[in-house]
């Protein structure tokens, strides 16, 4: 039985909540659901054990997805999120093991196992990965789990990667998916903000990867700072974050799409692409469309480039 | 009126099913429709109908009915 297979029959067995998500998902671009799956789901075998991933991850992922639903529910009634200070969600979730593993896991299966998402994860892997230089030095700011910067990896045996997270569980986590992936060679994990790498030295990147920090942050325009700075000049970034989308840990309320791309543009920063994406099931008489977008992004070489 | 008879209720309420009877062994296998989305909201409804707040984590993998009807005993205790 394939992983895709098994991935099914556990989730109509223990999760039948979760299994329309799931058809919906994968008939988004099968070909490409049953490629990423494989390799995710392949990755969390080896971290897990044969018997245990399926439970450990997909457990973790319906907690998760239910928990974000459940927010969204909220802020539809209240008009606003929850949280506004990112040192409550340090202490709450990035610093605590036992929320934070258990989150890193959901958050890990949602690039393929939520249908919108894997528009984001096509977009990542057609107009950002096969775009990359050759020999590329990439910074992932906020792995988390690490799918996403392993990922490249896999895919270009000539690319190193330094990543930046906040949460100890993100490092633990991270590297165990490169070990699983045999690209640990090549990536380097390290606990810190992302906002403190504003003193780094400019310019030595190649590209940066940062999905789904942005709206995690009290001010985002410094987050916006640190991807230009990092960038060399030409150098290209794969940008996502969530509007109108509640989450335990989202603090900032981006609204519109322009909002991102405004804060991309007064940071030298060319928006080359975008993509905004929803869920096709909403809450009943839902106010607000919670969205996930993706932007390609190239830093200027100069205020004419 | 008991737990179960009130869930009763709100099941049908949410699944605008006059006839929908769910029992303890009910689960999204067999009540159409009964998805994560569908989820939220019945728990919203749930929390309406019994005066209750459900934390998180607390509703994300009841397995069936039966638990949660017990989940809703332990917190109106
Ligand atoms: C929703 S997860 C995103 C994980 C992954 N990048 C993805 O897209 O699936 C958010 C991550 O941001 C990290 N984080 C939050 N604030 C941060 C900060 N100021 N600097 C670095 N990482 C941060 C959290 O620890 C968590 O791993």
């Amino acid at each position: 039985m394939s992983r895709v297979q098994a991935l099914f029959s556990f989730v109509t067995e223990n999760h039948p909540r979760s299994l329309k998500g799931l058809e919906e998902s994968r008939a988004v671009a099968p070909e490409l659901f049953d490629e990423v799956a494989e390799k995710f789901l392949g990755w969390a075998a080896k971290v897990h054990g044969e018997t245990g991933y399926l439970p450990r991850c997909v457990d973790a992922f319906a907690i998760f997805s239910h928990d974000v639903l459940m927010s969204q529910a909220r802020y539809e009634a209240d008009g606003h999120y929850e949280n506004d200070s990112f040192a409550k969600c340090e202490e709450a979730v990035y610093g605590r093991r036992e929320v934070m593993d258990d989150y890193l896991w959901g958050v890990f299966l949602t690039n393929f196992m939520w249908a919108h998402h894997m528009d984001i994860t096509r977009f990542y892997k057609d107009r950002f990965i096969s775009k990359l230089p050759s020999a590329p030095k990439v910074v992932e700011l906020a792995p988390g789990h690490g799918g996403w910067g392993v990922w490249m990896l896999s895919e270009r045996p000539d690319a190193t990667l330094h990543g930046y997270d906040v949460s100890p569980s993100s490092i633990v986590i991270a590297s165990s998916v490169a070990e699983a992936a045999g690209v640990s060679g090549r990536v380097q994990y390290t606990r810190r903000n992302a906002l403190d790498l504003e003193s780094m030295p400019a310019g030595e990147a190649d590209a940066v990867i940062c999905s789904f920090l942005i709206e995690h942050l009290e001010e985002p325009w410094r987050l916006v700072a640190v991807i230009s700075r990092l960038l060399k000049p030409g150098g290209r970034a794969f940008l996502t974050g969530a509007l109108t989308a509640a989450q335990v840990d989202h603090i900032y309320e981006f609204r519109k799409e322009s909002e991102l791309v405004l804060l991309c543009e007064q940071h030298d920063l060319r928006v080359l692409e975008t993509i905004s994406v929803a869920p096709q099931r909403l809450l009943p008489k839902a106010r607000f469309l919670p969205r996930s977008m993706g932007l390609l992004l190239q830093r200027r070489k100069s205020d004419m480039w | 009126m008991d737990t179960l008879a009130k869930l009763n209720e709100v099941f049908r309420d949410v699944f605008e099913d006059e006839d929908l009877t769910v029992g303890r062994e009910t689960t999204a296998k067999t009540v159409a429709g009964w998805d994560s989305v569908m989820h939220i909201t019945l728990m919203m409804s749930i929390e309406r109908a019994f005066k209750l707040r459900f934390n998180s984590g607390e509703v994300a993998n009841l397995k069936n009915v039966g638990a949660l009807a017990d989940l809703i005993d332990r917190k109106k205790a």
